[in-house]
């Protein structure tokens, strides 16, 4: 994991107390009052939309994506930010007083964004703590607040608080075509549904930064029962996001029958959250997802 | 048909050894080819499928080629052949249930180099708990019911007579009562008015063996007419002998002095593939016939009586049609790893299989409605796969036990996903995970199963009351779920009549795979008419390509 690798860079001693600052990306679906709550630095990941490009959340909201997404002519694809940006949240942040910078991002193996910081990191000699989530939403979000929750205790804590929040974690989702995700190129070619000549719904898993097909259902009810299986065997939760594309009246269904059924394991406070449109564009509308952290 | 001591029987009093049971076994075999069709058409349920005879004939069949070329006079070491033979060739439950009679009066018999009275009451007892303890939950009434009471008299003459072969000749009256019994123990058969199909092709086989004793003949009677609903010409169609290159079938009712035996001779003289249908005094005339005949038996029969329908078809051309539509389908299948888990199904149509490729399945065995596959068929589909992870989803009730079957033989860890349904299969086939753990993703799919509701639309082979059910031969008739729960006069009210019972309207998705008797066109027109009726659901039109049913129909 490349954090264990940046760890290494330091000097046990030297970096235990000191004031971190955290930069992220769109991508980690954090809501706004919690971005602020803990002054977190937010880069906007890329859209393009026929050729144009949009800046993830700013230039174009995600309800107006996910209405346009089935009509877009040209497929829409995203990019990484440009090192500049990144270069730009990191010089803010050292310059208003903190001593190390980690930047914690979508995973690896699937956007550029990784790298990009890691170029970006380079030049502020060893202050910046580049990481791959190796996940993305409030799979990357949860990590992201487990860091920040825990950044008065020091570089360390908040490395081990990530690491702790990445093990407990699970990150599903229920799309609703296999259209977007087969076109995507992000879903390894081996998956046999890929190729079906019935339409189904996949349901994936997003583990260890790849994108694994747990199986195919053929509607919505089944998707939710299957999803609903997979946050009860999680048992008792930490933190619980339910995640959608566009698919606000489903997202809601679903969280009232995770209610009735196991209200007593769920955390106190549930986010509901539009997923950013650079993982839309690669799910399509109306699928359904979580993040789930295990206590 | 109790001991006649003025008939003189072959064998009677001589050893039963190696050589004399291969005789028995070919009689066996002979008079259950013969009375074939009969048994065939014991269905339940008036639909196209689940061919008894022809499933148990082709078991013994398999039995039998594997002793017909061998001089074994070990009578225990014969009867293994036979065991061996029936296993590897067990198609449908009946063949299975059969196969594993003879595995069980192998077990008893094996080392035994003339089977004697005693042992011959053993094997009929040993065959009969085997077979037993075979089936999951044993249903009395069945072939399984006939196997007893068979033993059981077999057992009581133990004590009067010291003869295996009188032994026999006082079982098969025993099976034959049984036979006329299983009404009694099986309401579903005294509602549909028949006897137990595969205790009836049991009888049969005994019958055989006895008759073969009597000297009575054993080889197929040419006059026999069947009843029209159980002609089957496809398989006709699979042999078609050199140089005859028309298939002329004609409708007629035949006039006063129609003899059946003289037209017999007649047709004989003309072309091969022979069968003769009645039904409410029509009679339906099948015969393959070289180009410069082809003619000749309509002039003929125009002769003797009023011909309502002919038909005639180039039989080569359709040959060649065929291959090439078999060679211009070709299946991409899933490639798997030496650690992945392989799925092979069982599929009866074209359009099916390829669906199911292209869900990830590693192998298909043809078949399904009429034609069961063998054991052997579904062992050799997987041997060859280069993992010894297997799951199987038979997708037809009949072939389950076939499956399971396969599953004992092989050495490959294999589980057996009882998918009665070909939706049920699909849906199986969607919570597989090739990298999962063999017993966690059987557990997966055999969950699935119970998503699906499964509708199949056919038409009736005979008429029937059942299930409260008024079906009269030719009407289209509707199962769900295997029950029959509909009977109409189109298509397409059979659909709409499957639908309503199966509250489609409160499902999301409904998926037609149409038949091959269906046209394209025909399927859409349904389907837009499905449409207008559930606007709240998706409706989704496959091409399935299975026979005899026009279309099979998942609710979920």
């Amino acid at each position: 994991m490349n954090f264990v690798i940046a760890r290494d860079c330091f000097a046990r001693n030297d970096i235990t107390f000191m004031k971190l600052g955290i930069v992220t990306d769109s991508t980690c679906d954090l809501p706004q009052y919690l971005i602020e709550q803990h002054g977190l630095e937010v880069v906007p990941s890329i859209l393009i939309i026929e050729g144009k490009e949009y800046a993830d959340g700013e230039d174009i909201s995600r309800d107006e994506f996910y209405k346009r997404l089935p009509d877009f002519k040209i497929h829409s694809t995203t990019a990484a930010p440009s090192i500049g940006e990144f270069a730009r949240r990191y010089q803010k942040l050292l310059d208003s007083g903190c001593d190390h910078v980690i930047s914690i991002h979508a995973a690896g193996p699937l956007t550029s964004m990784v790298s990009t910081a890691q170029q970006a990191a380079r030049e502020f000699s060893n202050r910046i703590t580049v990481i791959d989530s190796l996940s993305l939403s409030l799979g990357l979000g949860f990590q992201v607040l487990a860091a920040a929750e825990s950044s008065e205790d020091g570089f360390e804590a908040a490395l081990g608080a990530i690491e702790s929040t990445r093990r407990r974690l699970r990150v599903f989702a229920a799309l609703d075509t296999i259209e977007y995700v087969r076109r995507s190129g992000r879903v390894p070619g081996t998956i046999a549904f890929l190729g079906s000549l019935l339409s189904i719904k996949p349901i994936i898993e997003l583990a260890d930064g790849e994108v694994k097909a747990i199986h195919a259902v053929r509607t919505m009810k089944q998707a939710n029962a299957r999803m609903l299986t997979f946050i009860r065997q999680g048992g008792s939760l930490e933190r619980l996001a339910i995640l959608h594309t566009g698919a606000e009246a489903r997202a809601r269904e679903f969280l009232n029958q995770l209610m009735n059924e196991m209200s007593q394991s769920l955390p106190r406070d549930i986010l509901m959250v539009n997923v950013t449109t650079v993982i839309g564009t690669h799910v399509g509308p109306y699928a359904l997802g979580f993040a789930a952290v295990r206590v | 048909m109790g001991i006649d001591t003025v008939r003189v029987g072959r064998l009677r009093g001589k050893p039963l050894d190696g050589q004399a049971v291969k005789r028995l076994v070919e009689a066996g075999l002979l008079w259950l080819k013969t009375n074939q069709q009969t048994v065939n058409s014991l269905n339940v349920f008036p639909v196209p499928d689940g061919d008894t005879g022809t499933n148990m004939m082709l078991t013994m069949t398999s039995a039998w080629n594997e002793i017909k070329d061998s001089g074994e006079k070990h009578a225990g070491k014969m009867v293994a052949m036979v065991a061996k033979g029936a296993l590897m060739g067990a198609r449908g439950n009946s063949g299975v249930i059969l196969s594993q009679l003879w595995r069980g009066f192998a077990r008893a018999t094996q080392d035994s180099a003339i089977i004697d009275a005693e042992v011959f009451v053993r094997g009929l007892m040993e065959a009969r708990d085997t077979a037993y303890k075979g089936v999951v939950k044993p249903v009395e009434g069945t072939i399984l019911t006939v196997a007893k009471d068979t033993a059981s008299a077999a057992e009581a003459a133990l004590a009067e007579v010291q003869d295996p072969i009188e032994i026999l000749a006082r079982s098969v009256p025993a099976a034959d009562a049984s036979v006329n019994q299983t009404p009694e123990l099986l309401p579903i058969l005294k509602q549909a008015g028949v006897v137990d199909s595969g205790g009836k092709g049991l009888f049969f086989i005994l019958e055989g063996m006895l008759r073969y004793i009597y000297g009575e003949p054993l080889d197929t009677p040419l006059t026999t007419v069947q009843p029209l609903s159980s002609l089957n010409f496809d398989e006709a169609m699979q042999e078609v002998e050199e140089g005859q290159d028309y298939e002329v079938v004609v409708d007629f009712f035949p006039g006063q002095h129609f003899e059946l035996q003289k037209f017999y001779g007649k047709l004989e003289e003309m072309g091969t593939s022979i069968q003769v249908g009645e039904g409410d005094g029509m009679y339906r005339m099948h015969i393959h016939v070289p180009l410069d005949k082809r003619y000749e038996p309509i002039d003929y029969i125009m002769g003797i009586g009023t011909i309502t329908k002919i038909a005639m078809e180039n039989l080569t051309a359709q040959m060649d049609e065929m291959d090439a539509k078999t060679k211009s389908s070709k299946l991409e299948l899933a490639k798997v790893e030496s650690n992945q888990i392989a799925v092979v199904v069982v599929s009866p149509g074209p359009g099916l299989s390829r669906i199911f490729a292209s869900l990830g399945v590693a192998a298909i065995v043809g078949g399904g409605q009429t034609m069961n596959p063998s054991t052997q068929e579904i062992l050799s589909a997987f041997e060859n796969l280069p993992t010894e992870k297997i799951i199987v989803l038979p997708n037809n009730k009949n072939i389950i036990l076939a499956a399971n079957q396969a599953k004992e033989v092989t050495v490959k860890k294999v589980e057996v996903v009882p998918s009665k349904t070909v939706p049920q299969g699909l849906a199986a086939m969607l919570a597989h995970n090739p990298d999962g753990e063999l017993a966690v993703v059987t557990e997966k799919m055999i969950k699935a199963l119970s998503e699906v509701t499964t509708g199949e639309i056919t038409v009736a082979t005979r008429s029937v009351e059942i299930d409260g059910v008024n079906v009269k031969e030719g009407e289209v008739i509707a199962l769900l779920d295997g029950t029959l729960v509909a009977s109409s006069k189109s298509i397409e009210d059979g659909v709409m009549a499957f639908l309503n019972k199966a509250k489609a309207e409160e499902h999301e998705l409904i998926t037609l795979y149409y038949g091959e008797y269906l046209s394209q066109s025909d399927a859409n027109r349904i389907a837009d008419v499905v449409r207008g009726a559930y606007k709240g659901q998706e409706i989704e039109l496959q091409d399935g390509g299975q026979p005899h049913y026009q279309f099979i129909i998942s609710v979920e």
